[in-house]
């Protein structure tokens, strides 16, 4: 590397000739993304597994997550919050090609089908009305409603992840399997979350405490394939390009490294998994134990994002002929 | 029509002129700096060189900070200024994360302190503050002086030739180092300099077509753009001494 330093009395804008960390969504009101990010991905992980095994606080706690917490932590970020209207159609036709308008639009309609869909459950799941026509219309409403809510609320998770692999700008990010991680790693969550509320119910929607095991053994295989993803995700990016693998050194080795390895890797899979085979063996999975995955669970969603977020490093502006 | 920008590195001078003439045409907030002078040294062999690449806002025709915001306030005019309205911004701060030139400035509180924070405003900063407002919370960056180039055309002048519409840091730069034009003329100014001293653009491999090339004497390949390589070291100034014969001569004597 030939670059040596610039003198004393040019200094300004250095460093836009090395390799920069991107403060913007990290740093200082750029926690606020962080945080929207990984509720984000833990509202929409619970309200889709949730839907999926009928519990109705679960996807009530889901929905309530995307609506009290990633949205208005999103709404606080921004510059002139009050605008927020001019991200929708059909003040703005950005959604064209805007992540974050589209995010909006999924947000949006995610809201007013997943709030329609929780009445339908709700009077489903009460004596409001006994068997018959009334019922049925309803029950069918809940499986429409659940088909399209559900569809909305995975576009909603998954939409900050191609919000960031968009940035060519950041090389660690622009990659396509960048939302595929960040879906996946908020269904584990929801998983996690829904048994959490199963324990708090005293089962899981319908179901009995034994429907534990069945949500066990998916988080077991979420997981491997969360931890395969991630694997292959840092792969590709060390021979993707340079500023890239810069990232993946910072990541494994570098200043989050203790981030990852604690909050990712043995919190976010390894105790989970250990947690979820051991109940395989013994049949049975105390509660302190699955606590324990939930939150492991948790904290690894909160590193995840941060991290990814963390070693977001720009490609410096000079060639690199010039500077290397 | 397509405007652009041609910087000859090899007459740089690094004197900054051109960012203060930027922060005087639109009253830039303190802590704001729309075009910027980036420096560094470099040390090939025992010879060490100081490189300045004075950037802004590329003007890119395929801009990603376009196609990113969310409110359609950043844009691109017909003649390929890509601009911001500052009432449309939400201050999400994409464009800032996804150009990747890093040329935009997201307007923070602490960005605007005012020139002598702690005191009234100056007479020239309330005087700024009517004339060009800056609204904190919104995203800015370098707009090719698109106030100058509009009103001069209107009334016939033609940017890059006559003053009055030609962008502040062009007018202001002391070496001739700018030269601004139309890209989509073969016959402009801009297109001769690109064509004849191999222009070229910072990172072309994100195909954005940036409207601003820069020309010197290593990347454009031909030995005769080369500024002499006693001159290129840092305790010689070396960009002054291809200005003209005249610098060029006081400037090698000093060496």
């Amino acid at each position: 590397m030939r670059y040596q330093t610039s003198r004393q009395w040019m200094i300004t804008h250095e460093w836009m000739v090395k390799p920069m960390q991107q403060k913007e969504w990290i740093e200082k009101q750029g926690i606020l993304v962080w945080l929207s990010e990984v509720f984000s991905a833990l509202g929409t992980g619970l309200y889709l597994i949730a839907i999926f095994v009928d519990s109705w606080w679960g996807a009530l706690a889901g929905y309530l997550i995307v609506m009290l917490l990633k949205l208005p932590l999103h709404l606080i970020y921004l510059g002139k919050p009050l605008r927020f209207w001019r991200t929708m159609p059909p003040f703005s036709g950005a959604w064209r090609t805007s992540w974050i308008a589209r995010g909006v639009v999924f947000t949006v309609l995610f809201s007013m089908f997943g709030f329609a869909q929780l009445i339908t459950s709700y009077i489903l799941g009460s004596d409001f009305l006994a068997s018959g026509q009334a019922h049925n219309m309803v029950y069918f409403a809940d499986v429409i409603l659940k088909v399209v809510a559900g569809f909305f609320v995975i576009l909603t998770g998954i939409y900050c992840g191609f919000m960031m692999s968009y940035c060519k700008s950041v090389p660690f990010w622009n990659t396509g399997i960048l939302p595929i991680v960040i879906l996946n790693a908020g269904i584990a969550d929801g998983l996690a979350l829904v048994m959490g509320i199963g324990l708090l119910a005293g089962g899981v929607g319908v179901y009995g405490p034994e429907y534990f095991h069945n949500l066990e053994y998916a988080s077991r295989i979420v997981l491997g394939v969360n931890a395969v993803l991630l694997g292959t995700y840092l792969m590709n990016a060390s021979y993707q390009s340079s500023t890239a693998e810069l990232s993946v050194k910072e990541l494994l080795v570098g200043r989050v490294a203790i981030i990852f390895w604690l909050g990712i890797v043995l919190f976010g899979i390894i105790m989970p998994l250990a947690i979820s085979f051991i109940s395989m063996f013994t049949g049975d999975v105390t509660t302190i134990l699955l606590v324990a995955a939930i939150i492991g669970h948790t904290a690894g969603a909160f590193a995840l994002k941060y991290c990814i977020l963390k070693v977001g490093i720009y490609k410096p502006i000079l060639p690199k002929s010039l500077v290397f | 029509m397509r405007w652009g920008m041609v910087i000859d590195l090899t007459k740089c001078t690094r004197c900054h002129a051109c960012v203060a003439a930027c922060r005087i045409e639109h009253f830039l907030p303190l802590h704001v700096t729309w075009p910027r002078l980036l420096a560094l040294e470099t040390d090939a062999g025992g010879k060490p060189e100081l490189t300045t690449f004075p950037v802004r806002c590329n003007q890119c025709k395929d801009a990603p900070c376009v196609k990113v915001c969310p409110t359609e306030a950043t844009t691109q005019r017909p003649d390929g200024i890509v601009v911001i309205d500052p009432n449309k911004c939400i201050g999400c701060r994409y464009c800032v994360i996804a150009c990747p030139y890093q040329n935009r400035n997201f307007l923070s509180k602490e960005k605007d302190p005012g020139y002598f924070p702690g005191y009234e405003l100056t007479g020239f900063e309330k005087k700024g503050k009517k004339l060009y407002p800056h609204q904190v919370g919104t995203t800015e960056k370098c707009n090719f002086c698109v106030e100058r180039i509009d009103a001069g055309m209107e009334k016939g002048l033609i940017p890059g030739k006559d003053r009055d519409a030609t962008p502040a840091c062009v007018n202001i730069c002391q070496a001739r180092a700018m030269t601004f034009g139309n890209l989509d003329d073969p016959d402009s100014n801009v297109s001769v300099l690109i064509r004849d001293r191999k222009g070229f653009t910072l990172q072309p491999e994100y195909g954005t077509e940036p409207s601003v090339y820069y020309v010197d004497g290593r990347i454009g390949g031909k030995e005769s753009n080369k500024a002499p390589l006693h001159a290129q070291t840092g305790s010689n100034m070396q960009h002054l001494s291809s200005v003209d014969s005249d610098a060029k001569k006081r400037f090698d004597g000093l060496a």
